[in-house]
């Protein structure tokens, strides 16, 4: 106990200056094993220290508590306390520590959701997220736990925020594909489906050794996203793909691709026979609602296709067309079309007559030369990171070596000044 | 030695004698002296340089005296004056071509009036019994900005009780003629003689527009404050002077709103639509030039990439075996 005191001593005079933490960090990587064993008692020395000021210390006999399993009666109390902390801790502290932090957050993740109760735990989790992260740019391993909380408290907006940053540094690979993942699945629910699309790609695409099931479910889910976003799917996935994805991917997902092949017959009839056959595997994979919503999107697809052959028609000749059964049933499909801005028309009522239009838009507002810009300044920015990377990719040494090696070859006689080898 | 003329007298000055006083002075700098490799080592003081003279020619019209044109003359330093059967020979030549010109006066190059320049002045005037006394000053001096030229007049003046002759300065304007202005613009400009690549004319371009604009914009910024004390002190004179602020003016004013008055009236809308239906063509323009741009950083750094991580090479032919 005496060495716990003088523990608690040492945090509350060792956490004002940065030479002090960094001593403090020393001190406090020496004493974990006995904190490990002290885990239980640790609750009252915690209210000894100041979150706010002593933020390091706190974290270390945090961590220590929170190894220790949690009986059923404090849980509430416990995310009360990891709250508190999460919401007053110094960014810069625990950035010294960030994998205790990052268990401690885990540990109240799995708390909530084990008490059922996931929306207590977002706002703490995004003000984790950016506490803990040193850039926008940067993707830390609550990244994807804050997104979950999001799913399961149905929060999707508050994950829309995270999602907006673009991610230029990642710390483990798995991060990566759970974030895309579950990113892409909250865009689904705000029916962002462009983005989710990308997200989901990003998933497929990422490089991996092997296959891992997190692949599997996103393209499952990035088959069916094509087709409502695109309209259609193809098999192929792009040449950056490794060779692994490209080679088993498609074994896993059969029943999605049928659904494709289906989908670009343009027949309603097909689609909801193919729905039917393969009901089963869609729900356990949980992903009936989206199998819904494609086949509802088959029909703005074919609604969409006549604008490109008639000028006007009638509903009775859109509901023939397009398979639906009443001329009223069309009416509300196209003005809802018209509505999302996916379709360029008017109704006349009197007539039952739709006549389309042409894209109104001219080019020539403001909000366009806004829009433009912000772009450009987007661009711009993206540019200069690139060059970044570039210029640190040409003195990386891997890339020198070979790039040497080859050199030496070509220039065999034409005696340059080229060393003959790279000894790195 | 120097006041403000009272005569009333309005000077126009053409670019044209600017240039010819100019070259004349370069050419006979460059030939008087040595070419760069002095032996001397420095010790002893640069040589002064030399002053050239010559004759300024133009138009005189009521009270508007235009000077379009100069000759050189030569300076006979012995007496002190300038060659007289010279100056009577080349006035001959010039009255053939340009019947309309006469001798207004003449030109000399230097800092400030010297004593000499009284008597060649007084030789001139049985020529014009006014003559006028241009000086170019040929030291660069990058921080002022107005033409290192001024223009004398003489005037008798009572000084001790004395009547002297003596040089008071003078204002003047510059005007061009087309042909003027575009030699100026040429000369301005600098541009290289084999006119460079497109991107070195595009730059250079830009640059002069960049650099006009803010001279117009800095103008306009100081025109503005200018009337925002004025409106400020106008409207307070009466009872409170606030420092910094200006009664007002009312001819001032009229200028300003008579400028504002001759601006182009383009305010329709569709002139508005064509502008920004432009303006978003150039900004496309402009994404598509950075999305080439980008997408070429890209290549090369994918490239790059391949060469040092990926395990199969791609270079033409040569075998995974590495």
């Amino acid at each position: 106990m005496e060495s716990m005191e003088a523990l608690i001593t040492q945090i509350q005079g060792l956490s004002g200056s940065v030479e002090d933490i960094s001593h403090l960090h020393n001190l406090l990587k020496l004493t974990e094993e006995s904190l490990q064993s002290e885990a239980p008692r640790l609750a009252s020395f915690l209210g000894q220290l100041d979150p706010a000021k002593q933020s390091l210390g706190y974290l270390y006999i945090l961590e220590a508590y929170t190894s220790a399993p949690i009986s059923r009666e404090q849980p509430s109390e416990f995310i009360m306390s990891v709250s508190t902390f999460i919401n007053s801790c110094l960014a810069e502290q625990i950035r010294l520590a960030a994998d205790k932090f990052v268990s401690v957050c885990k540990r109240f993740k799995d708390q909530v959701v084990l008490l059922q109760e996931p929306l207590r735990g977002v706002a703490p989790m995004r003000t984790a997220v950016q506490k803990l992260r040193s850039s926008s740019e940067h993707l830390t391993a609550l990244h994807p736990d804050f997104l979950l909380l999001c799913l399961l408290a149905k929060s999707y907006k508050t994950g829309l925020g995270i999602l907006k940053e673009d991610i230029f540094e990642i710390d483990q690979p798995r991060d990566f594909f759970l974030y895309c993942y579950y990113g892409g699945m909250i865009c689904i629910g705000q029916k962002h489906f462009c983005k989710a699309r990308e997200l989901l790609r990003n998933v497929v695409t990422a490089p991996m050794s092997t296959i891992n099931a997190i692949a599997i479910e996103a393209y499952k889910k990035y088959c069916l996203v094509s087709l409502i976003d695109n309209g259609q799917f193809s098999t192929a996935l792009p040449k950056y793909t490794s060779s692994v994805a490209q080679r088993s991917l498609k074994n896993f997902c059969q029943p999605y691709i049928d659904l494709a092949n289906s989908y670009s017959s343009g027949k309603i009839s097909e689609l909801e026979s193919c729905v039917e056959t393969n009901k089963e595997k869609f729900e356990s994979d949980n992903n009936l609602g989206l199998v819904k919503q494609v086949v509802s999107s088959l029909y703005k697809r074919n609604i969409q296709r006549l604008t490109l052959t008639y000028l006007t028609l009638s509903l009775q000749d859109i509901a023939n067309t397009v398979q639906l059964n009443t001329p009223k049933e069309a009416e509300m499909h196209v003005l809802r079309m018209i509505q999302d801005g996916e379709i360029f028309a008017t109704i006349n009522q009197k007539d039952e007559m739709v006549s389309f239009h042409e894209d109104p838009e001219q080019y020539k507002t403001c909000e366009m030369i806004e829009h433009i810009d912000s772009s450009i300044q987007r661009i711009m920015s993206l540019s200069k990171k690139l060059s970044a990377v570039d210029e640190l990719i040409s003195y990386d040494p891997a890339y020198l070596a070979k790039a040497g090696k080859e050199r030496q070859r070509f220039d065999f006689d034409d005696f340059d000044t080229v060393p003959q080898k790279f000894n790195l | 030695m120097a006041s403000s003329s009272s005569s009333g007298l309005t000077f126009k000055l053409h670019p044209l004698v600017i240039v010819n006083i100019s070259d004349h002075y370069t050419r006979v700098k460059s030939q008087a002296q040595p070419p760069h490799g002095s032996s001397n080592g420095g010790s002893s003081p640069p040589p002064q340089p030399p002053r050239v003279f010559g004759c300024v020619i133009g138009i005189q019209r009521g009270r508007t005296v235009e000077i379009f044109n100069s000759f050189e003359l030569l300076y006979d330093p012995s007496t002190e004056s300038l060659d007289r059967s010279f100056l009577e020979k080349k006035q001959e030549l010039y009255k053939k071509v340009f019947p309309n010109f006469y001798i207004l006066g003449w030109y000399s190059t230097g800092s400030d009036v010297q004593e000499s320049d009284m008597h060649i002045h007084k030789a001139l005037m049985d020529i014009n019994e006014s003559p006028v006394y241009v000086i170019l000053n040929p030291a660069i001096n990058h921080s002022q900005k107005d033409l290192p030229v001024t223009i004398y007049e003489s005037e008798l003046h009572v000084i001790d009780g004395i009547p002297q002759l003596i040089f008071v300065r003078s204002s003047y304007t510059i005007e061009t003629v087309e042909a003027e202005r575009i030699s100026v613009d040429h000369v301005a400009h600098l541009k290289p003689s084999d006119g460079g690549s497109a991107a070195t004319q595009l730059a250079a371009h830009l640059t002069g527009i960049h650099s006009a604009i803010k001279m117009l914009n800095s103008r306009i910024r100081v025109l503005h404050n200018y009337l925002l004390s004025m409106q400020r002190g106008g409207f307070l004179y009466e009872f409170v002077e606030m420092a910094g602020d200006i009664p007002m003016e009312d001819s001032l004013l009229r200028q300003v709103s008579s400028l504002l008055r001759r601006l182009p009236a383009i305010e329709s809308g569709k002139f508005q639509d064509d502008f920004q239906m432009e303006y978003n063509d150039t900004l496309l323009i402009t994404y598509l030039a950075m999305l080439t741009n980008c997408s070429s950083t890209m290549n090369e750094l994918v490239d790059k990439f391949n060469t040092a991580y990926d395990r199969h090479s791609r270079r033409g032919g040569r075998t995974a075996f590495i």
